[in-house]
């Protein structure tokens, strides 16, 4: 029942990727894998280069602006790789401008959070991110289908 | 008047005056003498034509005696002789260098006035993108300082914490608001017929937690249906409303929101519907009237009523963009009524309910 969720964050701020640690710290049976931008996220996925034994993770959690490839061609390129595109993929930007939002669905992305300036919204939308995500819903498995 | 060759065989003072030279220096010039390669070829097809008895009217650019250019409308018609033999014209000269002026200052004017837009939108991208995020570390790690240092400082860093929480706070309002104004000028509306008791319920519904807790009042008569953009409007009615119930003195804000509609006087102004926000709050200074719709002005210290000074001037920019007009008449300690007007636009009402019919 409990085996561990295994979540790949893109995210190029540190800052952004230790308040994430911070707000899921108490979680348990989660694995959290950080890479700092879009191509890393690809390779991750693939497997390739310094990712040879990378796990597949059971969610994206993806920022839109980031070196390389911005969060968008991320989505596009896993959305349109049959082996990729059953990972659910939520964004978590900075950004709530309704292109942004727009287009990120348009690519099939599965959720869009807009990250809450203030700290307090901060930690509870990123609770509500994990007692939904990992606690109500059901994630594809880590095996490759 | 020019003969076959087209040389000036009379020229008038007034054609003097154009071409900056006297009228009898003008006698045996050719007609091209006066004019650029440009002009020189639309002049010779137009001798063509002339031949063929064709009365024209062309804008030419004529070079004056000084090396200056003219605008000005070449009028030509075409003079025979008894035997049906072409043997000149009788052309008519008007200077028309003040409207080339006026029309390229307004192809310049537009030129600009797209480059701004872009630029507005660019900054739109860049607010969104760009500057929340350094703030939201900014106010997050702050705020982090303030809960796991809270107390283990002295009062003063607690201080210190404080403000620059509070300051990143007010910069992310600033930034949303400044968003919202560019939105409404750069994003194209979407415009259909909308019931305004809809709009006014869903700005209500954001508005919710406000009216709970200022104990307001709110009535409205019954509203008309208006062609506009539903987002937009649901943002005015919004921002009005918040504003009643934002500025309200010792007792709980009471709102009435009504609508009718004004015949217009027949000419200069059409029929509109003119909508009216009225509260029992502190109102506002005459001599305030106009400089409240202007972006960044406030009238308050921010202990007193907090706000960026944008919520008007996001009001008035999406009246304006709806071809409306906005305004406030207010005696200070007996509240505001608040009053925008809505085009009545008859034509589109009709296609979109055709629309609405067939879909």
């Amino acid at each position: 029942m409990h085996s561990t969720t295994v979540i790949l964050i893109v995210e190029d701020n540190p800052g952004d990727v230790n308040l994430l640690r911070r707000a899921l710290s108490g979680v348990r049976s989660v694995s959290l894998f950080v890479v700092n931008d879009g191509a890393a996220a690809i390779e991750f996925l693939r497997h390739e280069g310094e990712y040879g034994g990378a796990p597949r993770p059971n969610l994206l959690l993806l920022d839109l602006s980031l070196p390389k490839m911005d969060g968008h061609q991320v989505l596009a390129v896993v959305k349109g790789d049959p082996s990729l595109k059953s990972i659910p993929v939520v964004i978590l930007s900075g950004s709530n401008a309704p292109n942004d939002i727009s287009r990120a669905y348009a690519l099939n992305a599965n959720c869009y959070i807009a990250k809450p300036i203030d700290l307090d919204d901060y930690d509870r939308v990123i609770k509500a991110f994990e007692q939904f995500w990992l606690q109500i819903a059901q994630l594809p498995g880590s095996e490759t289908e | 008047m020019i003969d076959a060759d087209s040389r000036t065989t009379f020229a008038n003072c007034k054609m003097g005056e154009i071409l900056g030279r006297q009228p009898d220096e003008m006698l045996g010039m050719h007609l091209f003498e006066f004019m650029d390669e440009d002009g020189r070829k639309i002049a010779e097809d137009n001798l063509e034509r002339r031949r063929q008895g064709i009365s024209e009217q062309h804008e030419f650019k004529f070079q004056r005696k000084d090396g200056a250019f003219v605008w000005a409308l070449l009028g030509t018609n075409p003079i025979h002789d008894d035997n049906g033999a072409y043997c000149g014209a009788l052309a008519m000269v008007t200077d028309i260098t003040e409207r080339k002026r006026t029309e390229a200052a307004l192809a310049h004017y537009a030129t600009e006035l797209e480059q701004s837009n872009q630029d507005l939108e660019q900054f739109a991208y860049v607010a969104s993108h760009d500057l929340q995020e350094p703030l939201r570390m900014v106010a997050s790690y702050v705020q982090l300082l303030a809960r796991q240092y809270q107390g283990k400082l002295d009062a003063e860093a607690d201080q210190y914490i404080g403000y620059a929480v509070d300051g990143a706070k007010r910069m992310q309002r600033l930034i949303q608001d400044l968003l919202t104004l560019s939105r409404i000028s750069t994003r194209p509306q979407t415009m259909r017929n909308i019931d305004c008791e809809t709009v006014l319920a869903e700005a209500l519904k954001n508005l919710q937690i406000v009216i709970e807790d200022s104990g307001a009042s709110l009535t409205h008569a019954p509203l008309p249906v208006v062609y506009a953009d539903q987002g937009q409007l649901v943002q005015l009615f919004q921002n009005l409303i918040g504003n009643a119930l934002k500025f309200h003195g010792d007792t709980p804000p009471q709102v009435h929101i009504e609508a009718e509609l004004e015949p217009g006087d027949g000419a200069v102004e059409p029929p509109h519907w003119l909508f009216r926000i009225s509260d029992n709050g502190i109102g506002i200074d005459p001599q305030y009237f106009d400089r409240i719709f202007e972006i960044f002005q406030r009238l308050h210290n921010r202990d007193e009523y907090s706000g960026t000074g944008i919520g008007l001037a996001i009001c008035r920019r999406i009246v304006e963009r709806h071809g409306g007009h906005i305004g406030v008449i207010s005696t200070p300690g007996h509240g505001a009524t608040f009053f925008f007007t809505l085009p009545v636009n008859v034509t589109n009402a009709l296609n979109d309910c055709d629309s609405d019919r067939r879909g």
